[in-house]
């Protein structure tokens, strides 16, 4: 297809004049501006109207189209008023299983007082968020991108625009905000671990919700009890988290690549996946077996995710991993 | 299929500027057409509403069908024309909002609403209509940043001010583009005609015609001169030459173009009229006649106009190629002294006599022995003047009926008559005596108006009269009407039938019937001037008006230079307008108080102390005192001001104060910085 080359050239020559940032304000290096479709029949409008002055001699016919055709014009200005000054800051992503929608949070910051409505983002142009900046100076947008298979998920650019306040033109950009989220492989359903209570077992069961030792931090759910909410860290950041203590750290299990001989590698991750699941739900330390890598069983959300990074990447470019932030 | 949904602030405009763009024409649409107008508009507001739901099949059916019946039925089965084509784009721009699915009909139904408006100024240019449009091009214009606007905070009259703002700053540009834009002569002729609109003088006179015309208070058109207009009694201003006589009706003479062509005159005749007398100058703004012939003093030099040519009648009449459809004006130079054709063609001598071979045989009887008992051709004409005068003749508005013998009943019967009457009669008395003679209609008189130094024609100044062609002397003007009631020549119409008080008997509220009242008729000459400027310098402001203008204040303009001073000055001016919308800050500007605060947070934003997203003033107030105890008063007094000011109940807080604070804290500021 002829349209290929062409737009790598074009995605070349944006990432010469908007190389990937983590925050951008939009000028106007950044913003494209061109007419829309409606933009387009308004102007043939004018041009009917324009015939119809100069057949008739009108000179009201005139100034009419005329004060149109400026309107036009000055809705350029408004247009690009609209988009030139806002912020777009990436506010982190988060990681999701393949085949469900990643998460990106994008901040939007407005310039001082200045105020912009009817902003649309998306990843696509099809698929758009809208956004406002009339009362709040900020904006936490949180955008979706579908996914389909493990790794580190670059969604691309994003674009942002506006067709406000006439809709007859429409003025954009592409921003990379070099924004990236971890997709874990989609959990395929495997029987139960083989070998699984193959750890040095001192018998007891782990008993959850115990008293004696702090473990991890999960999600607060409604009725568990306050008293053991993290305060600080709602302080902090908003989350909502249950500190866990148990008593009788007393099982290690092993999550081997070598228990699956028969299947492809997506289909081992997907199962290898679908035990680090099922583990952390459980009170068990876990740890993992690749080729090359093995990880200390331990236990927490921490872990957790440690490991489901881990078998995110495993087999990717290094320069797919995520870096230290993750 | 899911339905677009128009926002309610949109559709709200759309349907207010629909109503009041369609509202100036409703006079000129057929009754059908404007029942489908009530039936959409009246149907969306229920949908609107909420109260009913979108038309099924047959109702749309049943619209169109109006509709497409309506139109011919309404014109008399006159389908093409001007406003049969308007009544047709009313019934889409109304039909279509009944149809509005997608966000693609909610911009046709705007842009239709463009053009309907558009179309208003074919029929009317006046300033009131003007200003009119220009709140339903705002309204239409709301409707369309309605589409635009996020649904959460619409309110309708914010959408409008933007919309007024974004038509404000387009103002100037289109002042530009109006001024300097080339002006071009049409492209194509258009066979357009409006129907309703034929007012004026029209191409045959039969006895009570311009009787009817005086009636209205309509104007006909302004004349305005360089210097001193002429005095009242000469202002003869001829429109149209009948030389035909036949059934009691005058016409314009009928013979077809080819023999014209053969008895033309050689060419340059029009050199040959003799002028003497003083020269004047001055211009016309004809309103729209939807006829085609012009009117001017005589004897006139042809203007120099493409759209204008002399007939070919040796008569010194003016034409426009294309009818005047809207307001035109043009240039004369007359000289009220002058002989026009000494020598007359005997082919025309002749066909200027020519009557009707039986019908009125008193008159003739009387033309005959008239004829019979002068010495002269002038002699005659005295003698029938005479007559005019010293018998019991009456100049009235209200002539009565004529019979058969038309000239007859009126010399011997009624003896009452109006200036057709006795143009008519006395042209065919000279004729019954051999005499070429011809009637002429136009217009007699006009009120001048000192504030804009013009003469303002009424159709109620309409007038015909007589020219008859003499030995050595040419065409000589002969005006009957003086000899019966020389107060219409000397002073107008309302001072010769004022007693009988019939002067605009039909428009009882016309300000022109209380020229007595000086007050009143000083504000309608100050309104009338500030028209006449309107007039002349907006509406009149055609390509020859164009070139003329820009010749005098730009030199030499070819098109090269006119194009690059149109774009230079454009360009230039959206330049300043982008200066101002780009520094503007958003389209509601904060109260003060608050600029000050976001003044105060900035400062201290600079020294490292941010405010948090949804962070209150007083929260705001105490962690930056917790981290830099030495602001603390300041930063106090900053905050009790502002929370004074925004949520004391009596209202404004001291301002002042609240700046001095401000700026306390950001040289507080600075110098902790450094």
């Amino acid at each position: 297809m002829p349209a290929k080359p062409l737009k790598r050239t074009f995605d070349k020559w944006l990432n010469k004049r908007m190389p990937p940032a983590n925050s951008v304000t939009l000028n106007q290096r950044n913003v494209f501006i061109l007419p829309t479709r409606e933009g387009i029949y308004f102007t043939i409008l004018i041009v009917c109207m324009l015939l119809a002055g100069i057949n008739y001699q009108n000179s009201l016919v005139f100034a009419l189209a005329f004060l149109l055709f400026s309107t036009l014009m000055v809705s350029i200005l408004h247009t690009y008023r609209n988009l030139s000054g806002v912020t777009l800051q990436s506010a982190g992503s988060k990681p999701t299983f393949a085949g469900d929608d990643a998460e990106f949070d994008i901040n939007l910051t407005r310039a001082g007082v200045r105020t912009y409505e009817a902003l649309q983002l998306g990843w696509q142009n099809d698929d758009l968020t809208g956004a406002d900046l009339v009362e709040d100076e900020q904006c936490l947008l949180k955008l979706f991108f579908p996914t389909s298979q493990r790794g580190v998920l670059n969604p691309g650019r994003l674009l942002i625009q506006t067709r406000y306040p006439v809709g007859l033109f429409r003025a954009w950009s592409w921003v990379d905000l070099d924004m990236t989220a971890i997709v874990y492989p989609h959990p395929v359903v495997a029987g139960p671990l083989p070998g699984a209570l193959s750890g040095t077992g001192d018998g007891d069961a782990l008993q959850r919700d115990g008293v004696d030792d702090f473990y991890g931090f999960r999600d607060y759910q409604s009725g568990d009890s306050l008293r053991h909410v993290a305060w600080k860290t709602y302080a902090r950041s908003d989350d909502l988290l249950l500190k866990e203590f148990a008593t009788n750290v007393d099982r290690r299990v092993w999550i081997d690549w070598e228990y699956l001989s028969g299947d492809g590698i997506e289909v081992r991750l997907g199962k290898l996946c679908y035990w680090v699941i099922q583990l952390a739900a459980s009170q068990d330390e876990y740890g993992l077996r690749l080729p090359g890598i093995e990880i200390e069983p331990g236990r927490g959300l921490e872990h957790r995710n440690k490991l489901l990074v881990e078998l995110a990447t495993f087999g990717l470019d290094d320069k797919d991993k995520p870096g230290e932030s993750l | 299929m899911t339905f677009y949904q128009i926002p309610r602030n949109s559709l709200a405009w759309m349907l207010a500027s629909q109503v009041a763009v369609i509202l100036p024409h409703v006079t000129r649409l057929p009754v059908w057409i404007v029942l489908v107008v009530i039936g959409c508009v009246g149907w969306r507001t229920m949908i609107y509403q909420g109260r009913w739901s979108y038309p099924g099949r047959w109702a749309k059916v049943g619209f169109v069908l109006t509709g497409l019946v309506g139109i011919p039925l309404g014109y008399k089965g006159r389908v093409y024309g001007l406003e049969p084509a308007v009544s047709l784009l009313v019934v889409a721009y109304v039909l279509k909002l009944l149809e509005m699915h997608l966000k693609r009909d909610a911009y046709i139904v705007i842009l239709l609403g463009y053009f309907v408006a558009t179309t208003e100024f074919l029929f009317f240019q006046t300033i009131p209509y003007t200003l009119y449009m220009l709140v339903t091009v705002a309204m239409i214009t709301a409707s369309l940043i309605g589409l635009n606007q996020t649904q959460t905070h619409v309110k309708p009259l914010k959408t409008f001010r933007l919309a007024l703002i974004l038509l404000g700053q387009a103002l100037p540009l289109m002042l530009v583009m109006f001024v300097l834009f080339p002006r071009i002569s049409p492209l194509w002729s258009i066979p357009l005609q409006s129907q309703t609109a034929k007012t004026g003088v029209t191409d045959s006179m039969s006895p009570g015609d311009i009787a009817t015309l005086s009636k209205s208070d309509g104007l006909a058109f302004k004349a305005t001169f360089e210097g001193a207009p002429p005095r009242f009694p000469q202002l003869y201003w001829r429109g149209l030459v009948f030389s035909k006589y036949k059934d009691g009706t005058w016409t314009r003479d009928d013979l077809r173009p080819s023999v014209w062509r053969h008895r033309q005159a050689v060419p340059g005749w029009v050199d040959q009229i003799e002028r003497v007398g003083q020269r004047y100058d001055y211009s016309i703004i004809l309103e729209p006649t939807h006829q085609n012939w012009l009117f001017a003093l005589a004897a006139t030099d042809i203007p120099e106009d493409r759209d204008v040519a002399m007939v070919r009648e040796h008569s010194l009449v003016y034409i426009h190629r294309r009818g005047v459809t809207s307001k035109f004006s043009y240039k004369l130079t007359s000289h009220l002294d002058y002989r026009l054709e000494v020598e007359l063609d005997p082919f025309f001598a002749y066909r200027n006599t020519i009557l009707p071979i039986e019908g009125n045989p008193r008159s003739r009887l009387l033309a005959k022995q008239v004829f019979a008992e002068s010495t002269s051709h002038e002699d005659y004409i005295r003698r029938i003047l005479t007559m005019y005068n010293t018998e019991e003749f009456v100049y009235t508005l209200q002539p009565g009926a004529l019979g058969r013998d038309d000239i007859d009943d009126f010399l011997f019967g009624t003896k009452r008559g109006f200036c057709e009457h006795y143009s008519g009669s006395f042209a065919f008395l000279m004729r019954a005596a051999g005499i070429p003679a011809r009637v002429v209609v136009g217009y007699h008189g006009g009120e001048y108006n000192p504030n804009g130094n013009y003469v303002a024609v009424h159709q109620f100044d309409a007038h015909s009269w007589t020219e008859v062609w003499l030995d050595e002397k040419g065409w000589v003007r002969v005006d009957p009407t003086m000899a019966v009631a020389p107060d219409r020549i000397e002073s107008g119409i309302e001072a010769a039938v004022a007693a009988e008080d019939s002067f605009l008997s039909d428009s009882p509220l016309s300000l022109l019937k209380y020229r007595q009242l000086l007050w009143l008729t000083e504000i309608r000459l100050q309104l009338d001037a500030v028209g006449h400027y309107w007039d002349t310098w907006v509406v009149g402001y055609t390509p020859a008006m164009q070139s003329a203008f820009l010749s005098e204040y730009l030199g030499n303009v070819d098109g090269k230079r006119l194009g690059a001073t149109l774009l230079a000055a454009f360009f230039s001016l959206l330049g300043l307008v982008a200066i101002v919308v780009l520094m503007r800050r958003s389209t509601t500007p904060l109260p003060a108080v608050d600029q000050e605060y976001l003044k105060f947070t900035k400062s201290l934003a600079r020294a490292g102390l941010e405010r948090l997203v949804g962070e209150g003033p007083i929260d705001y107030a105490k962690r930056v005192k917790r981290q830099k105890p030495e602001l603390a008063d300041v930063i106090d007094e900053v905050t009790r001001l502002y929370v004074d000011a925004n949520y004391k109940l009596d209202g404004h807080g001291d301002l002042k104060a609240l700046k001095k604070a401000v700026r306390a804290v950001k040289l507080k500021a600075l110098t902790l910085n450094s």
